[in-house]
């Protein structure tokens, strides 16, 4: 097979039947569960993606747990220098150092940036984004439309990092460029995850992931 | 004579040859010749050389109280300075208040307080007293165009180009020593044709005032070594054998003398006596970038303003370009016909020179800047000036795409967040060894330098939550339960006590549970023991 040709088909787009090859190019989750229903095995690189839910302390943040502690951890095989940071833009509560140190997240990688309005929010996100420093950059934006979602995504592809957004249950209805949506529901039993849309997967509901 | 009486370190007895000295009266006399820079060669000499006609003079300010004359608010009541050696604060320098209660150097802290209770302790700090001699320095730049920092607390001026002008030595030395005693320093001065020579003598405390190399060879013949500011051990070494003056060292053969003490010594000697150059670095008050740009009428629009201001950062960026600086802060003002001007600052982590930087920066404040009215000139002040620390890259030949997409660093990318969103707002994070929730980590700024945290990794029992609230919250009470979102709690795990703090202000007593509510958010509350009936909300589990 010619090597455009095997591009093409590496395009998580390109639908190929039940015995697709599964490609690993996603950044495993560290939840095997999770992973077997995203495309790539694991959460899609140099992508925006939306974590939607309403409540805290249902584990939204355990989620991403894993990957980050991997994405800030020094890394022999890599061909970077210096692994990356993470941006937390406009967290809604103070990020609590002892326990992201039990996630076993490096500290002293960690970005906090506060901005005073909405517009800011979205601009310290861009510019990390696409300041290629930064392995992750978790933003809590009050609205994110379309277009904004659109720019953002394009700035994650250039910087080659991870843009993960946190929304309210109600964005659900907007249109968004990103790769990969997901809806968090806590229940008496574990959280729900509700997999809405997934670039090149199918939509999924797991129960009692977290 | 002194020979006889000096132990001499076993095995070198042989490398005494009596005959290589040489008495001192004779050395003015010896026929050989001093070879000016020729330092290896000279110390095959066997006669210390003769003394060159003396073209320079010296003026050496010593301040002997430099730790405690640089504190800037001295209280007025006795003061002290310490210092931690080996753990304790022990007292380096006491003033005459302290001095006369019995305080002296040496004390440890604890006593020097026992012994005074009212007595001021401060901090010595080493950039502080270097701050306070720069200020000194560039204050007595006034008096000579050659103002040199030769220790830490000496200051060093070449005088024989301002006799002339200031009307004869005596009258330039009183003025010197008024200008630096009216700020409160006291001086032991001292003049002489070497730089070294004019330390050594001030450092000896005799206010010697010496014009000839001959003369000075004379008084340092005199001059104890105790200040010459030589290591105690060689200083003690050197009294064993019963030298204990600057002539007496002279009386040793040089050869011999740089094998038992190095040549650095030697060197020391030579250029004191004026026999070898002692070439100094003159000081320099840092310099600062300043230019204006006035325009012939005002001018409102913005894009105008902003060339302006590139023109100006280029023209800084080819002055520091020159001297191989970079800044670290500048202003920029906008004049109006009326009112006061609008100033706008920017601030790097480390010292930048390139104007593409400056205008990157430049450009993001310059959207928010309010200008009340037109602007008829802009000026562009930079801050002190500082050698460029310049940053080496890679040498990148597989040309892979993760390493040039890194557009800039995280200091430039915290620059750029910081010029838009404000210091406060931008923060890294480190942990605190303290038991305590809210005291167990610290925002930390992201443009000082630091190292990340050094905590040992250590191993909690008890999951602590992701996030955490700004303060705890009080949740509402159902008999006795806390509730949550109006439904009860279901304990988790817990308690887990924390009592502790009690040596400050801000101690706690308190339970920690795990909680979760009906909708399987997991909380972090806690009781508090003093008044066990009330619960609050500190965290959550995310």
């Amino acid at each position: 097979m010619s090597a455009s040709l095997d591009k093409l088909l590496e395009n998580p787009r390109v639908w190929r039947g039940r015995n697709a090859i599964q490609q690993k190019t996603g950044l495993a989750s560290g939840y095997p569960e999770l992973d077997r229903h995203l495309p790539g095995g694991g959460w899609p690189q140099q992508a925006l993606i939306e974590i939607l839910t309403e409540q805290y302390g249902i584990g939204e943040l355990r989620l991403l747990m894993p990957a980050l502690a991997r994405l800030c951890a020094e890394d022999p095989q890599s061909e970077q220098a210096e692994p990356g940071w993470i941006a937390w833009i406009a967290p809604p509560f103070q990020p609590y150092p002892p326990a992201l140190r039990q996630c076993g997240i490096d500290l002293s990688r960690m970005l906090i940036v506060r901005p005073k309005d909405a517009g800011d929010v979205l601009w310290s996100t861009e510019q990390a984004l696409s300041s290629g420093t930064c392995a992750a950059v978790l933003f809590w934006p009050e609205k994110l439309d379309d277009q904004a979602s659109r720019r953002l995504q394009l700035a994650a592809e250039k910087g080659s990092s991870w843009a993960v957004a946190f929304r309210p249950l109600a964005a659900r209805q907007q249109p968004s460029a990103a790769a990969l949506r997901l809806e968090l529901h806590g229940t008496g039993e574990g959280t729900r995850v509700h997999v809405i849309k997934s670039r090149g997967g199918h939509p999924a509901v797991l129960n009692n992931l977290l | 004579m002194v020979r006889d009486a000096a132990p001499t370190p076993p095995g070198t007895q042989q490398d005494l040859p009596l005959e290589e000295t040489v008495p001192p009266d004779e050395a003015p006399g010896s026929p050989i010749e001093a070879a000016p820079g020729r330092f290896e060669a000279s110390i095959r000499r066997k006669s210390w050389p003769v003394a060159a006609p003396a073209e320079r003079l010296w003026f050496c300010a010593w301040l002997p109280n430099l730790p405690l004359e640089s504190v800037d608010d001295r209280g007025g009541g006795p003061m002290a300075i310490v210092a931690e050696q080996h753990g304790i604060h022990r007292v380096v320098m006491a003033d005459a208040a302290a001095q006369a209660a019995g305080i002296m150097a040496g004390q440890s802290a604890n006593a020097a307080l026992a012994l005074l209770p009212t007595l001021q302790l401060t901090e010595r700090s080493v950039l502080r007293e270097e701050q306070t001699l720069e200020r000194l320095a560039s204050l007595l730049e006034r008096f000579s165009s050659f103002v040199c920092i030769a220790a830490h607390d000496v200051l060093l001026l070449e005088l024989a180009g301002s006799l002339r002008l200031f009307g004869g030595l005596r009258r330039l030395r009183t003025e010197i020593v008024e200008s630096m005693r009216l700020l409160g320093f006291s001086v032991m001065p001292a003049i002489a044709p070497t730089p070294l020579g004019a330390t050594w003598l001030a450092r000896s405390g005799r206010c010697s005032c010496i014009r000839e190399t001959g003369n000075l060879v004379t008084t340092l013949r005199k001059l104890s070594l105790a200040s010459l500011d030589w290591p105690a051990s060689l200083l003690a070494e050197l009294a064993g054998m019963g030298v204990t003056t600057v002539g007496d060292c002279l009386r040793l053969p040089r050869e011999g003398f740089v094998r038992r003490f190095g040549a650095e010594r030697l060197l020391e000697l030579d250029r004191a006596l004026g026999h070898l150059p002692d070439p100094r670095n003159s000081w320099r008050a840092p310099e600062r970038f300043s230019a204006d740009h006035e325009m012939t009428e005002e001018q409102a629009d913005r894009s105008v303003l902003l060339n302006i201001c590139r023109e100006l950062l280029l023209s800084q960026e080819r002055f520091l370009l020159a001297r191989q600086l970079g800044i670290q802060r500048l202003c920029f003002s906008f004049f109006h016909l009326k009112g006061a001007a609008t100033e706008l600052r920017l601030g790097g982590a480390r010292a930048e020179r390139s104007a593409a930087h400056w205008f990157g920066l430049l450009g993001i404040r310059f959207e928010q800047l309010q200008l009340p009215e037109a602007v008829i000139a802009v000026r562009l002040q930079s801050g002190l000036a500082q050698p460029l620390r310049t940053e080496s890259d890679n040498l990148n030949f597989t040309g892979t795409p993760g390493a040039q997409q890194r557009r800039f660093s995280i200091t430039q990318l915290a620059e750029r967040l910081v010029a838009r969103v404000g210091e406060q707002s931008v923060h890294a994070m480190m942990m605190v060894a303290d038991h305590r929730p809210h005291y167990a980590w610290r925002a930390q700024s992201i443009l000082a330098d630091w190292a990340g945290s050094t905590l040992p990794d250590e191993r909690w029992r008890i999951q602590r939550p992701l996030w955490m609230l700004p303060e705890p919250a009080e949740l509402p009470l159902d008999s006795g339960y806390p509730l949550h979102q109006g439904c009860r709690l279901r304990l988790l795990d817990g308690p887990e006590r924390l009592e502790t703090g009690w040596w400050d202000e801000d101690g706690i007593s308190r339970d920690y549970y795990t909680a979760i509510n009906p909708a399987g958010m997991r909380l972090w509350i806690f009781r508090n023991r003093q008044r066990p009936t009330t619960w609050y909300l500190h965290g959550y589990f995310g």
